[in-house]
């Protein structure tokens, strides 16, 4: 785990993950947000692809022996998967960006995803310290119901079973939406979408640029780990105070402390190594394409980078996980954990897309209602 | 109603909302309020550098028909979003 062939295969996922990212302005708010206040579906397109190569390529990698069951990514299941959904769903509308959003769009140069960074990481040693000494015992314990998380593959059906039938049962929704013409003609539309030089075209089809993470992914889960997010941002962190202030803030602490718990020392591994390098990648792409600029916030959205990325360091700890881990890994991983998650990050962005920034519902909007 | 590169270009803008920097959903929020102020068939534009805000807000007035999405212009990484208040 911690050999130089780890960390350079590290850096190279973060790279393909930050290029791909910003190519396709992978949004997971936009995903949700945009669907229910203008009925932009595009992104949240994006996303079901995303699930389904995921889906797919977990089970094939299971199936074929590849991978094994005890490399799934699974976290306990309760409350805290719902609660952690909804707070990290309300944080990352607010904060303006998911947390890979967050690092793609450093990578472009809004100062403003710096901030939210930070804050998410302030957020995360915050919860460190709520943690122990109270908040295991507090809420934490309390609220979670099962010991281990449980994964849909540990059920003892074949594999491809569950994958095979839930994208069956994606592509046949989509069919009965826009017909097989429609269907088929989307997936073409999404494989020549190409003008001129790749590398320097701005914007990729967000549908295509969702398989290509989902097979990354795939790849990473096979030889180095499941994807992650928020988890390596917290060790960041860890590295962070205790290179100010002494290891012993990092080993005083039960919740950091089993952060680095298979880690030889308090430093930065190939996990924390490939969400830096995804900065890199977005930085990389934009240059390409001629997006990157330095962008400063203005000063009336501060409170929102930092109140909102405050708000998802913490919930990410309370899920755990933020969308990437659980879009991808969780999802394709079965983890019942995750679907929870989800579902609960989908209703802090419909609420604070309703009440706080009161944009129109148009989801529910029908043509004839004007008429 | 969609015009070209060059009938956008000619256009003048009655109202212009400059959203360079900001992300959703301030982009599409700065549209709508400006689009509130403004009067029946004024031109109001956008420009931006987040290119998620050129489908939201062509969407958007699809649907509350407050305006007429006349098209996007595309500049030196900057996108100039036409609508027309109806």
């Amino acid at each position: 785990m911690f050999t130089i062939e780890a960390f350079l295969l590290a850096a190279a996922f973060g790279l393909i993950y930050g290029f791909l990212l910003q190519k396709a302005d992978f949004c997971f708010v936009a995903s949700v947000r945009d669907f229910v206040s203008v009925k932009d579906s595009r992104i949240g397109k994006g996303v079901l692809v995303l699930m389904a190569t995921a889906l797919i390529g977990w089970g094939l990698a299971l199936s074929t022996g590849l991978a094994s069951l005890d490399q799934v990514w699974s976290v306990p299941i309760g409350a805290t998967n719902l609660i952690g959904g909804i707070l990290f769903g309300i944080g990352m509308t607010i904060a303006g960006s998911c947390a890979s959003g967050a690092l793609y769009r450093s990578g472009m140069g809004y100062i403003h995803f710096w901030i939210v960074i930070a804050a998410m990481i302030a957020g995360n040693l915050l919860f460190a310290y709520i943690y122990d000494p109270w908040g295991r015992e507090g809420f934490v314990e309390p609220l979670t119901f099962t010991e281990d998380g449980f994964s849909l593959y540990s059920l003892g059906l074949p594999f491809m079973a569950l994958p095979l039938l839930i994208v069956a049962v994606m592509v046949l929704i989509s069919i009965k939406q826009f017909g097989v013409k429609g269907f088929l003609q989307g997936v073409k539309n999404s494989l020549t979408n190409w003008e001129e030089n790749p590398f320097k075209q701005q914007h990729w089809d967000v549908r295509f640029v969702a398989f290509l993470i989902g097979v990354t992914a795939t790849i990473q889960f096979i030889t180095l780990s499941s994807i992650s997010v928020t988890g390596p941002e917290t060790r960041i962190g860890g590295v962070i105070v205790s290179s100010i202030f002494g290891e012993n803030v990092v080993f005083n602490n039960v919740y950091l402390n089993n952060m680095f718990a298979s880690y030889p020392t308090v430093g930065i591994g190939p996990e924390e190594t490939l969400v830096l390098f995804m900065i890199v990648g977005a930085f990389i792409s934009s240059l390409l394409s001629k997006s990157f600029k330095i962008r400063l916030p203005k000063a009336k959205r501060l409170p929102s980078a930092i109140g909102g990325g405050l708000l998802m360091g913490v919930a990410s700890r309370i899920a755990p996980g933020c969308n990437v881990a659980n879009v991808v890994a969780g999802v394709g991983g079965l983890s019942v954990a995750s679907f929870i998650v989800l579902i609960g990050m989908a209703i802090g962005v419909f609420f604070v897309t309703k009440y706080v920034f009161k944009m129109p519902i148009l989801l529910f909007y029908r043509d004839k209602d004007v008429a | 109603m969609s015009l070209t590169d060059q009938e956008l270009k000619d256009l003048k803008a009655d109202r212009t909302v400059d959203a360079i920097g900001e992300v959703c959903p301030h982009t599409l929020n700065m549209a709508l309020d400006e689009l509130k102020k403004a009067e029946p068939g004024e031109i109001v534009v956008e420009v931006t550098d987040h290119s998620i805000a050129t489908k939201t807000i062509p969407a958007a007035v699809k649907m509350n028909k407050q305006a007429d999405f006349l098209g996007t212009l595309k500049e030196s990484g900057n996108y100039s979003i036409f609508l027309k208040k109806r």
